[in-house]
């Protein structure tokens, strides 16, 4: 793998050996703590190495000399391992699979079988993007829809699932166009850099203020969520509490200074890119004659063929026989004995020619127009301008039956020419504004042509006559001064108007031709064919991330973050309080911003930072556990937490670390331990030792969050649709706003729509304008970084489960389905209780909901059970 | 507990308060009391002084009001009409270049024994200038919407932070169990700038945002009840099932100790029943006098709806509800007082839409006695150039804008600050959001310094690092 970075960081690390103890924890270099000693009791309890660490700290509890709670019963341990790893209930034959298996090792079956599940992926991606704040829209005053943000989701999705270790990780997202040229899907992983919020109103009436403000969301969400930094404390002075100067801070806006957020093309795979490539240097190759490649045996069935097949098509020209040319702007024109009309006399500004001729094809597929150079015409032609140039504002053709003046208008399917002045396309012939016109300027002093396709070939009557008209309505004598008009009864809509020079090559058999007419025909034919195939391709898709190709604007270390008192220029960085590593960075081209971002990435991804591999163990605990060993996942700086068990943290990011970084290993560590298993319950003598739970004598136990509710509610109503990827669902209806910002409607969304139910992870997240419902279940506000997901309760909240249209369909759905399986009402009481709530209902229960299903329905018992706690928590 | 056990000494880690500690339960522990988890407030154990107001009723003009037109008189810009004596370059957030300086279409003149000036498009409110106190030298740190919507809110150019009435919210939770305690009422043609974000509670529980409720609406606030499609959940079905609901999850509970968060959740179930019997009747306006709906403006196509709203903010706080936002305008280019393109075309017809509204709801809470302990505050997010737009319109300007305030703890009458010469920059007394609302927390018997939470290593407050308390308008 490249290392964008140059530099000795063993000389530093021996150089901060020394003063180590004076750092702050999570500065400190990663340590290898050995497992603590236990007693016997205690270590017959230890299934990982963390139980070792966590008990040890349980035991210095006077008042609770267990250790951990009795582990938990396989129901509590399926749910709760299924919800944590895959976001999703077990379903009652999962549970009752497990609960009778009899292996030694069904729970460990259990374990592998839910991170192998394309599920586990969708709900581990959830948290890094929560972590991220991303979102399909822009935010702010202007909060535009992404259209292409969803392909970043989607590699998220795709990289849990694959596993990609966290070094890789890294690296994908801030610089997989450094990193990994060959895979060119990976630029999906990009769309890091354009997660956040986009003022596109600052952006547009301020953009000093913009770039600052920009800039300092990526630093922040960069920092953050690979290194927990509170770098952003620093924008304005030196961090008040961490080693962090000022301009370590704008260090890290340096690095960013390229980034400007928008829509990135890329390949979807490497072929395609070799594909491309191949094609467009052949094209490369016809535009310069390049004889090497063209006359190359390779090719050569290739032209042969274009001039059996399409080439021949280029002979089948018949000129008309003009009858009648006139000029309505009071100009000669003059038929001369090659069917070619010269315009001559008065000069009028602006012009319509009319011609009239007959054909003897029995129909026409085309009509082409030369415009032909002469030595009479300024500049050789071969237009009457003084600069040789014309302008042609619309061309029409008529057919005219025998004897009638009026024609029927032939309706055209497009125009193409040899050669388009800049701005000035043939198809302006056809556009029906009389404002825009064809040109062919600078080309001046040489023939063209153009060729107009018709919709569909019409017939030509015995008789009858073709009327053209050329408008020429652009002014200053930008008129045409010497043409041919002839038609084809091809039907071929690829066919291209061709060149003189190879028109005449056709003309001759291919061993008269002459050295430059072979090449010519060869440029001509491939040119054709490796358009042709370009077009094939399919495009490149596109992901929201940042422009390509930006050069880094200048970054100055602001006096009090006031871009009016602009200090010294920032060089890339990133924090100098990690002494293995550099704070500034080497470049070998310091201009170019890919390398500025591939330099953060090998610095967060390095072995010797600290920061980061600390920083995602504590994640990844956090969200097994509901709080993280340090309970500030986004802050490891003074203001944060204190972990409870740091030697425990270090174990753990050693171990990632040692393993190379893949997450799945850490799962294992942590799901198959005895201190995830335990019970939730804890003696009254621990719960008043430890009310927090900070020291794990029992399990923590969290309240589903919105996606959770959401799919569970799903899928306990049968209705989950695991369908994967793609762009997003709108659960909304949208109208127009008063601005760029739509006006959205949740309450008309149709909950049998297609996608209804699918994933939560799928739906599209409107950062200004959030879903009422999931609010309710406290989904974070997407303008924000969002380590954790709070817990709220709330009449409001009460009332959106009681009553919000989502719930009660799946309600009716939900009864629905037990009504399909059991025929008596017990029975589906029963049912909808084993479904929900994974167990048989007491006789009490059973009662009581049976009464009320009776007196009110199934689907408003199945209301109810949705909204239970038993159903919103997690034991 | 043993907190030695992970305190490592040098740690600034200091004891959270309260309010933040619960903030923090979202893994659940024991010991907390079910009305702090539900934000409840008993007899304002959270205050940090005795209050003087104990509900607001803010009133926000979108777009960007024009200073020099309304309020804030300026005779030189007469003598000025018409010289180019502004910037020579585009400043950051001006939309295009500034023009020549331009004097108010309108006449002014001085109005109540503070001797007012204010101009003949606020006729009505011009009568009550006695009882409010202005705030003159307003200024924000930006030119540009978005930003200085989310400032005028949160204290912030950026999204994610909370907004006044969510730190209000989290500071002295709620008056009352029968109503939302932080209620939005935005224009009827469509949000603010930002949507939703300017509302929100940002790093604080959601508990504490703005409840969006849209007072044309049949459903006003939503997922009051299910709609009528849902044929089964019948008001006895609701009314039984929640009765069942409360059954079932006691017994879950019990089987569960140690977790306040399960009897939190049953208490949600208990107070959402009893909104579902108080807030129809809030949003219900039959039970007005025609005195009163005339009052308003509700007789009037122009001053309907922003009437409506105020009616409907003094029937909210009457009953309970701390803190209502009433919008004037949408966002975008029309209907609101981002007046670019003509202020004599553009400003007097948005002016007489609140003008009438805002003082029957200043008379109005006068009448009832509601003055004692409520407190109106009229804003906008920045002011606009004394240069010309275009012709005879005007572009954004954060330098200098006008707010005032009425009601508990307020110095009726009283003034604060001074712009320039033009009206341009604000020249004596400058104060910016962060003193503002210092002033609001301390009028709700909040200091601002003290109202935290730590958030991304920062212990954020709605007023930043910044704010003073303005004692200048206070009784």
């Amino acid at each position: 793998m490249a290392c964008a970075l140059a530099w000795a960081w063993q000389a530093n690390v021996a150089a901060a050996d020394e003063s180590n103890a004076t750092l702050w924890w999570s500065l400190r270099p990663l340590t290898s703590p050995a497992l603590p000693q236990l007693d016997a009791t205690l270590a017959r309890q230890v299934r990982t190495p963390p139980d070792a660490f966590l008990l040890a700290k349980l035991a210095q509890i006077k008042t609770h000399k267990a250790g951990f709670a009795p582990e938990a019963d396989r129901r509590t341990l399926l749910r709760r391992l299924s919800l944590d790893l895959t976001g999703l209930p077990p379903t009652p034959q999962e549970v009752r699979a497990f609960v009778a298996d009899p292996a030694a090792d069904a729970y460990e079956k259990q374990v592998e079988r839910l991170l192998a599940s394309p599920r586990y992926g969708e709900r581990w991606a959830r948290h890094w993007l929560d972590t991220i704040h991303f979102a399909d829209t822009h935010g702010f005053e202007h909060d535009a829809l992404r259209t292409n943000a969803w392909r970043y989701r989607d590699y998220v999705i795709g990289a849990m699932n694959r596993d990609t270790p966290w070094p890789r990780f890294i690296r994908e997202q801030l610089a997989a166009d450094v990193f990994f040229p060959a895979e060119p899907a990976l630029a999906a992983a990009l769309g890091f850099l354009g997660a956040g919020p986009y003022d596109q109103s600052t952006a547009s009436t301020a953009p000093r203020t913009f770039d600052y403000l920009d800039r300092d969301d990526l630093v922040t969400q960069t920092l953050s969520a690979f290194a927990s930094s509170t770098i952003h404390c620093a924008r304005c002075h030196d961090h008040k509490f961490d080693p962090i100067p000022k301009e370590d801070y704008y260090a890290l806006q340096a690095v960013f200074a390229g980034v400007s957020k928008g829509d990135l093309p890329f390949e979807e795979s490497a072929a395609l890119v070799q594909q491309r490539r191949h094609w467009q240097s052949l094209l490369a190759a016809a535009d310069a004659r390049n004889a090497a490649v063209l006359l190359a045996q390779e090719y050569a069935p290739v032209i042969s063929r274009w001039e059996t097949t399409l080439g021949s098509n280029a002979t089948a020209w018949h000129e008309l026989a003009v009858e009648s040319a006139g000029s309505s702007g009071g100009a000669t024109l003059k038929v001369e004995p090659d069917g070619a009309i010269t315009s001559g006399g008065t000069r009028p500004e602006k012009d319509t020619y009319t011609v009239t001729g007959v054909s003897k094809l029995a129909k026409i597929g085309a009509l082409r127009l030369e415009v032909l150079a002469a030595p009479s015409l300024p500049k050789m032609g071969p237009g009457r301008q003084d600069n040789g140039n014309l302008h042609l504002t619309e061309f029409e053709a008529h057919t005219l039956a025998s004897g009638a003046a009026n024609g029927t208008k032939l309706k055209m399917r497009r125009a193409t020419a040899d050669f388009n002045q800049e701005g000035w396309s043939i198809t302006h012939a056809l556009d029906g504004n009389n404002g825009t016109a064809w040109g062919i300027y600078p080309r001046v002093g040489e023939s063209h042509v153009a060729v107009f396709e018709l919709e569909a070939p019409v017939p030509l009557v015995e008789g009858s006559r073709l009327r053209v008209v050329l408008h020429q309505w652009h002014g200053g004598g930008h008129l045409i001064g010497r043409f041919r008009l002839s038609v084809t009864q091809a039907t071929n809509a690829t066919a291209d108007p061709v060149p003189p020079q190879v028109a005449a090559a056709l003309r001759r058999t291919p061993e008269n031709r002459a050295p430059e007419e072979r090449l010519a025909l060869a440029a001509w034919a491939l040119r054709g064919h490796a358009l042709a195939e370009l077009a094939r391709l399919p495009g490149p898709a596109k992901v929201y991330a940042a422009v390509p190709g930006m050069a880094p604007k200048p970054v100055h270390v602001l006096s009090r973050g006031d871009i009016d008192k602009p200090g010294a220029l920032a060089e890339p960085g990133a924090l100098s309080a990690i002494r293995a590593l550099p704070g500034r960075f080497t470049l070998s081209n310091p201009q170019s911003e890919a390398a500025r971002r591939a330099a953060l990435a090998d610095w967060l991804a390095h072995a010797q930072n600290p920061l980061s591999w600390r920083s995602i163990v504590n994640r990844v605990w956090h969200f097994h556990f509901g709080s993280g060993l340090c309970d500030t996942p986004n802050d490891f700086g003074r203001m944060g937490g204190i972990p409870s068990h740091p030697e425990l943290l270090d174990w753990l990011a050693n171990d990632l670390r040692e393993g190379g970084g893949a997450l799945k290993p850490l799962h294992r560590r942590i799901v198959l331990s005895a201190a995830y298993r335990q019970s939730g319950e804890g003696s009254a003598a621990l719960v008043a030792a430890d009310p927090e739970n900070r020291l794990l004598g029992r399990m923590n136990r969290p309240r589903l969050d919105a996606e959770q509710f959401r799919d569970a509610v799903l899928s306990v109503s049968g209705r989950l649709d695991t369908a994967m990827g793609g762009p997003g669902i709108a659960y909304f209806k949208t109208s127009p706003g008063q601005q760029i910002t739509p006006k959205l409607d949740y309450t008309a969304f149709d909950w049998d729509a297609p996608g209804a139910a699918r994933r939560s992870i799928y739906r599209v997240v409107w950062r200004g304008i959030p879903d009422p419902f999931m609010e309710a279940l406290d989904f974070p506000d997407a303008a924000l970084l969002q380590p954790t997901r709070p817990f709220s309760a709330s009449a409001l909240q009460a009332l959106v489960l009681f009553n919000n249209d989502f719930v009660l369909r799946m309600s009716e759905h939900f009864a629905a389905r037990v009504e399909a399986q059991v025929p008596d009402l017990p029975g589906r009481v029963a049912a909808a209780v084993g479904q929900a709530l994974l167990r048989d209902p007491t006789a009490g229960e059973l009662q009581a909901l049976s009464a009320y299903a009776r007196q009110h329905g199934l689907a408003a018992m199945c209301r109810v059970l949705f909204n239970g706690n038993e159903f919103l928590f997690v034991d | 507990m043993n907190s030695s056990l992970w305190t490592e000494s040098g740690g600034r880690r200091a004891a959270h308060s309260r309010r933040e500690f619960l903030h923090r339960a979202g893994a659940g522990f024991a010991g907390l009391a079910v009305a702090d988890l539900l934000a409840r407030e008993g007899a304002a154990p959270a205050a940090h002084h005795a209050p003087k107001v104990r509900r607001i009723i803010q009133l926000f003009m979108t777009g960007g009001v024009s200073q020099m037109d309304t309020y804030d008189y300026k005779p030189a810009l007469e003598r000025l009409h018409g010289q180019k004596l502004g910037p020579s370059e585009k400043p950051e957030g001006f939309t295009g270049m500034p023009g020549a300086l331009m004097k108010s279409p309108f006449a002014f003149a001085r109005h109540g024994q503070c001797g007012r000036w204010v101009s003949s498009v606020f006729p009505e409110q011009a009568r009550l200038v006695d009882d409010m106190a202005f705030l003159m030298a307003m200024t924000s740190k930006t030119n540009v919407h978005g930003p200085g919507t989310y400032m005028m809110n949160s204290g912030q150019l950026l999204p994610g932070f909370p907004c006044l009435g969510a730190w209000v919210s989290y500071g002295l939770g709620r008056l009352t169990d029968n109503l939302p305690t932080f209620v939005v009422l935005p224009d009827a043609r469509g949000l603010p700038y930002n949507q939703t974000g300017t509302f929100s509670a940002g790093f604080l529980p959601a508990v504490h945002q703005g409840t969006l409720i849209h007072a044309g609406a049949t459903a006003a606030v939503p997922d009051l009840f299910a709609r009528g499609q849902f044929k089964f959940a019948t008001r006895a079905a609701d009314r039984d099932g929640m009765a069942l609901l409360a059954g079932l999850n006691r017994k879950h509970a019990q089987a569960h100790r140690a977790d306040s968060r399960l009897d939190a959740r049953i208490a949600s179930y208990e107070l959402a029943a009893r909104m579902q019997l108080s807030a129809p009747e809030v949003f219900n306006l039959e039970g007005e006098s025609e005195a009163t709906r005339r009052a308003y403006g509700l007789d009037q196509k122009v001053t309907e709806d922003f009437g409506r709203r105020c009616l409907l903010a003094r029937r909210l706080v009457e009953r309970g509800t701390r803190f209502v936002q009433v919008w004037s305008g949408p966002q975008g280019a029309s209907g609101n007082w981002d007046n670019h393109g003509s202020i004599p075309g553009e400003l007097p017809p948005i002016a007489a839409s609140v003008d009438r509204p805002i003082a029957g709801l200043l008379r109005d809470l006068k009448a009832r006695g509601l003055m004692g302990d409520t407190l109106v505050v009229w804003t906008t997010e920045f002011g606009r150039t004394p240069f010309a737009q275009g012709s005879v319109g005007r572009d954004h300007n954060g330098g200098t804008f006008v707010t005032w305030l009425a009601g508990a703890g307020i110095k009726a009458g009283s003034t604060v600050g001074q712009s320039d010469e033009w009206g341009y920059q604000s020249a004596e007394d400058k104060t910016y959001c962060y003193d503002l609302h210092a002033t609001l927390l301390h009028l709700m018997g909040l200091d601002h310094e003290r109202l935290t939470m730590r958030h991304g290593g920062i212990d954020r407050r709605l007023t930043d690092v910044h704010g003073q308390v303005i004692k200048d308008v206070l009784a």
